[in-house]
């Protein structure tokens, strides 16, 4: 199964606009490099939001982990963060295993996430 | 079912397809099968990298089999003799956060499966994968 990879920009919001990225299909060892060549571009810019949205995503690999923890990684010396949304039970599963071990920090940041999105949300309402 | 594959990602996507296949055809549990997927992907993809280096001339096999009360996946290869199974835990270290992540793949294998045997036989590894599946064909 291949990958498809969405990069969308959000507009118009400069403190808390972010760089969502859309994954559909499966990111595993023969796809995860291209998903860290279309990264690329994103990081070394001055995005300091990156917000996966997993809702596509069918099958994910420690391959495909380890490009989300270098993308966390670099955002967070930045001061930013990724966050992961909407994932299906099996993605999901595997994320609570990998928060279970020791020495694992990537993903043990959902709450920071849900406080990092209403924020948004409010934003955009008070736009409005 | 055997396969015999190259050492390439590609190859191991088609061997997860293949299993994927196989699963279904034999009405294995979604959870179960994506489980089996997931180790399966890491195993192979371990043999790759690691034991043959990505070298595409070098090939190594997996066999698929459903014995009704469970599925094994052996993964045979020429590489140097290793045992996936004596791979340490990852320790938490002081500042633990994101440390190289090489032992991920393996704690997800541990995970979803139900038994991992690694065995040494002349020049080869054998890598059996099992998981129980518990009426596996009576459920829905």
């Amino acid at each position: 199964m291949p990958l498809e990879i969405l990069i969308l920009k959000t507009v118009g919001d400069k403190t808390l606009g972010a760089v969502t990225v859309k994954l559909t299909g499966s990111l595993d060892t023969a796809t995860a490099p291209e998903l860290e060549r279309q990264l690329a571009p994103v990081l070394a810019g001055q995005t300091k939001h990156l917000v996966f949205d997993l809702a596509q995503l069918k099958f994910i690999s420690s391959a495909g982990l380890r490009v989300f923890s270098m993308a966390r990684k670099q955002l967070k010396e930045r001061g930013g963060q990724a966050s992961f949304v909407n994932m299906q039970p099996q993605i999901q599963e595997v994320f609570e295993i990998m928060k279970s071990l020791p020495g694992v920090a990537i993903f043990k940041d959902m709450a920071e996430l849900d406080a990092y999105l209403a924020a948004r949300q409010r934003a955009h309402q008070e736009n409005q | 079912m055997t396969l015999k594959l190259h050492a390439t990602p590609e190859e191991v996507m088609r061997a997860v397809e293949a299993l994927q296949q196989f699963g279904q055809a034999r009405q294995i549990p979604e959870k179960a099968l994506f489980g089996l997927t997931l180790a399966l992907e890491e195993c192979a993809s371990n043999i790759v990298n690691h034991a043959l280096r990505r070298d595409a001339r070098q090939m190594f096999r997996v066999t698929l089999e459903h014995t009704g009360s469970a599925m094994v996946i052996e993964l045979r290869d020429h590489g140097p003799a290793f045992d996936p199974t004596q791979a340490p835990v990852p320790e938490m270290e002081a500042g633990g956060d994101d440390q190289p992540p090489g032992g991920w793949g393996i704690q997800l294998v541990r995970r979803y499966t139900d038994e991992m045997r690694h065995t040494r036989e002349g020049e080869e590894n054998i890598l059996r994968l099992t998981k129980r599946l518990v009426q596996a064909t009576s459920h829905k």
